[in-house]
């Protein structure tokens, strides 16, 4: 499939301070791509020169066959924004918003209202469309954000960090939007620090630390190249690492010890459990290998501020 | 410089959003010029006996109509707009769609125009009750010519000074040291002839008193050759500061 987006060592620098440290990456058309990072990863900084409001500092990106650019109202005229800031017009009703985000598009007013009508039921804020944004949870207003993200219906959809403060109700049903959106052959860019929304989502993500891509892949390769299948967690005092490590290695991939806990990496963790159960130990737990372990292994576990 | 008639849709959306604050604006617009005209024109006006064989309320309608369209604008640049970026990220949004970040300033400067066209208008018809009216008709065409030129100069300086507030506080250094002074200095209340040299200099540097001279023009029809250079300073000016604040504007939202 073609690039819908492809940039070439791009570079974002405020001041002193580089944002987005000469990254190369492709999207392709109809997938939905994630960049993945902890705080300050360059990752709002890329996508915001992907859909044209803050000017490249070097490098090339082209969107759609067009270079990015701040003045570049082509584009703009194809892409929907969910941003990751509520920036919901609070002197308008929901309506409100709507029909006049429509006009910013171009959108003639009878077709305007028709679209709402279709997106407000899209959403599933049909019964709130007289109400002040004040009236709106958290979860109401996100909704509405993609409601207004996609009055152009946009060739291009760009998510940054959309469920940002939800409950898990509000939270699936925008990943459940998402989805149907992509099915309906829009292309999806989104970022997330949420390693499960990755994985719900994502066809191919890219991990971002301190501007620069550190892995690109599908999910799941990812956590199979990275970690293994599964991952077993035990919770044991650094003292006693000597003890039981020389039993356990034979089994394990990779380890890492983060404060109070050692993590073992395998392709298969029966055999370092049973270990562990003749050994007589107890605070343990064996799980599935996430993408959560592929990030915190890349970026590290340390807190990143 | 990315202008196109997409100010005009950034225009409708703050006159939508109006809709919920006609009703308190449009009292505080008829309210301030009536104290205005009350306290000064008939009060203070009293003791003042006639200026240039009118009584002194006639003297003082023209600048404090200006001066309403001045105040009007300028605040709605200064605290209206610095809401819309700072607290409501609504350039944000705005930006990220086909309108340029040029048109949504130039949008916001063109109803702050509005608003002050509407405080100038308020201000004529109260002080056409009270009996002070222009000249003649068409010097009315005039005189709406004039609060579009004033509106869109003083939006535009509140709009630079807006670029790069910090936050609300700091906008009381402008409204206290550039635009109160203004209306002492640019014969709104009282005439100049009675300035020192250098301060009458001084006052023909401030452009409100090009715009009160205008004003004064249309009420009383004495037009002198003068007012053509006070047009066209004004005029000069604000093709200048429109200019420098949609740049100052733009790099505040563009990073």
């Amino acid at each position: 499939m073609k690039p819908i987006v492809a940039a070439k060592d791009l570079v974002k620098k405020y001041g002193e301070l580089t944002a987005v440290d000469g990254i190369s990456f492709e999207i392709r058309e109809g997938e939905c791509f994630g960049f993945l990072g902890p705080n300050g990863a360059g990752k709002t900084s890329t996508i915001k020169m992907i859909h044209c409001v803050s000017p490249l500092t070097s490098g090339t990106l082209i969107v759609n066959g067009l270079p990015a650019h701040i003045n570049n109202r082509a584009l703009k005229m194809i892409t929907g924004v969910v941003p990751q800031e509520i920036t919901l017009d609070t002197g308008l009703t929901v309506y409100e918003n709507l029909i006049v985000f429509a006009n910013f598009f171009d959108i003639p007013k009878r077709e305007a209202k028709t679209r709402i009508a279709d997106l407000l039921k899209f959403v599933e804020l049909e019964h709130k469309r007289k109400s002040k944004i004040d009236e709106l949870s958290t979860g109401m207003k996100r909704r509405l954000l993609i409601a207004k993200a996609l009055l152009n219906h946009p060739k291009l959809i760009v998510a940054d960090e959309p469920t940002t403060g939800l409950d898990p109700q509000a939270k699936h049903l925008i990943w459940q939007r998402l989805r149907q959106l992509k099915n309906q052959g829009a292309t999806l860019i989104l970022t997330t620090q949420y390693m499960e929304e990755a994985q719900q989502l994502c066809d191919r993500v890219v991990i971002m630390h301190r501007g620069k891509i550190l892995r690109e892949g599908v999910p799941s390769k990812l956590v199979e190249d990275e970690i293994g299948r599964e991952v077993v967690e035990i919770r044991i005092p650094k003292e006693e690492d000597e003890k039981i490590m020389s039993h356990l290695l034979p089994f394990s991939c990779g380890h890492e010890r983060v404060g109070d806990t050692l993590y073992f990496y395998c392709q298969d963790g029966q055999h370092l459990m049973k270990k562990l159960i003749e050994l007589n130990m107890h605070n343990y737990l064996n799980r599935p290998a996430s993408l959560e372990d592929v990030f915190l292994k890349l970026t590290g576990r340390g807190l990143i501020e | 410089m990315n202008l196109s008639y997409r100010v005009y849709y950034v225009f409708i959306r703050n006159l939508v959003s109006y809709k919920r604050f006609v009703v308190p604006t449009f009292l505080v617009s008829l309210i301030e010029p009536l104290f205005y005209l009350i306290t000064f024109g008939i009060g203070m006006g009293a003791y003042l006996g006639y200026f240039g064989g009118k009584p002194y309320l006639f003297f003082l309608v023209p600048g404090v109509l200006v001066s309403s369209v001045m105040l009007s604008s300028t605040f709605e640049c200064l605290y209206g707009t610095f809401v819309k970026i700072v607290h409501e990220k609504l350039y944000d949004s705005i930006i990220a769609t086909p309108v340029s970040a040029e048109d949504a300033i130039a949008g916001d400067i063109a109803w702050a125009t509005f608003r002050g066209l509407v405080s100038g208008t308020l201000m004529f018809i109260v002080a056409a009750f009270m009996g002070v009216l222009p000249a003649s008709m068409p010097s009315v065409l005039l005189l709406l010519v004039l609060m579009v030129f004033v509106g869109v100069l003083f939006g535009s300086m509140a709009m630079i000074v807006t670029s790069f507030a910090p936050n609300f506080d700091f906008f009381n250094y402008y409204t206290e040291l550039v635009i109160m002074p203004m209306l002492f200095f640019s014969g709104v209340f009282f005439p100049l002839d009675k300035f020192p040299g250098w301060m009458k200099t001084f006052s023909s540097f401030i452009p409100l008193t090009h715009a009160v001279n205008i004003s004064r023009a249309v009420f009383s029809g004495v037009y002198r050759p003068g007012l053509i250079f006070s047009f066209l300073f004004i005029f000069t000016l604000e093709v200048i500061v429109f200019y420098i604040s949609l740049k100052l504007m733009k790099k505040r939202l563009i990073k």
